[in-house]
């Protein structure tokens, strides 16, 4: 069988590529940086490489009934900066926002400014070059940073989420422009998220997390397991009572100087999960101590848990070799948004 | 060099409003929170004001379970009871 690949959006003929930066400028179709101008031969190669057509629908935003097709989403892929090769991860995270446990309305248009967090896994890491080790949050590879990006520009081009238009971001934070880490699966014997959620070894997955932004820790001072964690959980604490007290998947990533005190004393991620689900818990009255004293009209005494359950906090091994560091990702909305893990390139037509 | 459109490209139909009241004289009038705190005290008077100024028959007052989401299908089917409705997002 032959596949279409018949492109069906508009073109627009210009003749530099500074007239193409301002084209894309001047209609708010950028994050404010330089884009890549996308033409069909760009598109139709990103197609390719996932041999989906121009008009798969990779989801439906559940709230306008607005269509995301793999040729839209190409198109913002290669604006972003996309290669063929990255397409694929792009389209998979695409499918798991479009999943109504992740809220998408809620997550890209609330004040509370949270952005798409994406966790990769499995054999594309290695293929695409992702940097899971220094500077995993930041800008530590082409593939991330590119990756990430394509869901900002994906948002405020196919479903206008555009800031001050259904972006009713009070803050929002720098993990907007991209948000995107692989996991350090070579530098662990820990097991890899994706294994943990339920994904076979076989393949590979991305993980979206609507999500605040990265709060790091450090504890350089102990080697004992249960001190490392309840800086963890001192931190997920804090966010609860400066943030928000609701609770739901919870990211903390763990560099392998503190991960290596973890796993020479032989605890799993399981444990980890265990250990967090029972330490990061606040109390009603510990809003008296962050200026938060009206909310407490009765039953001052009542325990909130950061997690429902063990399950709901999701361990990722990344970062550089040295420093006593760590980072908790917070939710953005508690329970009511919850990560979605999808294979990458896995089932698209089911 | 030809480029591409990235938006969606869709025909947004236009929303028209529902006829305005003329009056809210007897008229049952819904307030549906989005569930935030901040909304109550608005409410608390706009209901007051309501029913001492405007003479409406009944006021009933109705909260989101999920402030970041659409109101449900049931809740949707219960506001259909009101005459009006006001909506308060407590940020």
């Amino acid at each position: 069988m032959t596949l279409d690949f018949t492109l069906a959006s508009k073109q627009y003929e210009i003749n530099s590529e500074e007239e193409a930066q301002d084209y894309f400028h001047a209609r708010g179709l950028t994050d404010g940086l330089p884009i890549v101008p996308p033409t069909s031969e760009k598109v139709i190669a990103c197609l390719h490489q996932s041999g989906m057509v121009p008009t798969h629908v990779l989801g439906v935003e559940p709230v306008r009934g607005r269509v995301i097709t793999a040729e839209k989403t190409a198109i913002n892929a290669v604006l972003a900066g996309c290669q063929p090769l990255h397409f694929p991860v792009v389209a998979a995270a695409v499918e798991a926002m479009c999943h109504p446990e992740f809220l998408l309305h809620g997550a890209t248009c609330s004040t509370g400014g949270c952005a798409i967090f994406m966790v990769v896994n499995g054999p594309i890491v290695q293929e695409l070059g992702m940097g899971a080790t220094f500077n995993a949050l930041a800008n530590s590879d082409r593939a991330s940073a590119v990756i990430g990006r394509s869901i900002r520009l994906i948002l405020n081009n196919i479903l206008d989420v555009k800031p001050g238009g259904l972006d009713r971001s009070t803050l929002g934070h720098p993990g907007k422009f991209s948000y995107c880490l692989a996991e350090d699966e070579n530098g662990t014997d820990w097991i890899p998220l994706a294994q943990q959620r339920g994904a076979s070894t076989d393949i590979s997955t991305v993980t979206v997390f609507a999500a605040g932004s990265p709060r790091q820790i450090m504890n350089e001072w102990t080697t004992v397991p249960e001190e490392i964690l309840e800086t963890f959980a001192a931190e997920i604490k804090a966010n609860m009572l400066h943030y928000s007290v609701w609770g739901g998947n919870y990211v903390i990533v763990l560099p392998k100087q503190l991960r290596s005190r973890l796993e020479e004393a032989n605890w799993s991620k399981s444990d980890v999960q265990r250990f967090i689900f029972e330490h990061a818990r606040v109390k009603k009255h510990d809003w008296i101590k962050v200026g938060k004293k009206s909310l407490i009209t009765e039953n001052k005494d009542k325990e909130f848990s950061a997690l429902t359950n063990p399950e709901d906090l999701l361990v990722i091994a990344a970062g550089g070799p040295a420093g006593g560091f760590g980072a908790v990702i917070p939710p953005w909305f508690g329970h009511k948004s919850r990560a979605v893990t999808m294979g990458i390139g896995v089932c698209f037509d089911c | 060099m030809f480029i591409l459109d990235p938006t969606a490209e869709v025909d947004l139909k236009p929303i028209s409003s529902a006829p305005r009241l003329k009056s809210s004289d007897k008229k049952i009038i819904g307030l549906l929170s989005n569930g935030k705190a901040a909304v109550s005290p608005f409410f608390n008077y706009l209901e007051k004001m309501l029913g001492k100024n405007w003479n409406a028959k009944t006021i009933l007052r109705y909260t989101k379970i999920n402030y970041s989401a659409p109101a449900d299908p049931d809740l949707i089917r219960e506001l259909s009871r009101c005459h009006m409705i006001v909506t308060g997002i407590g940020d």
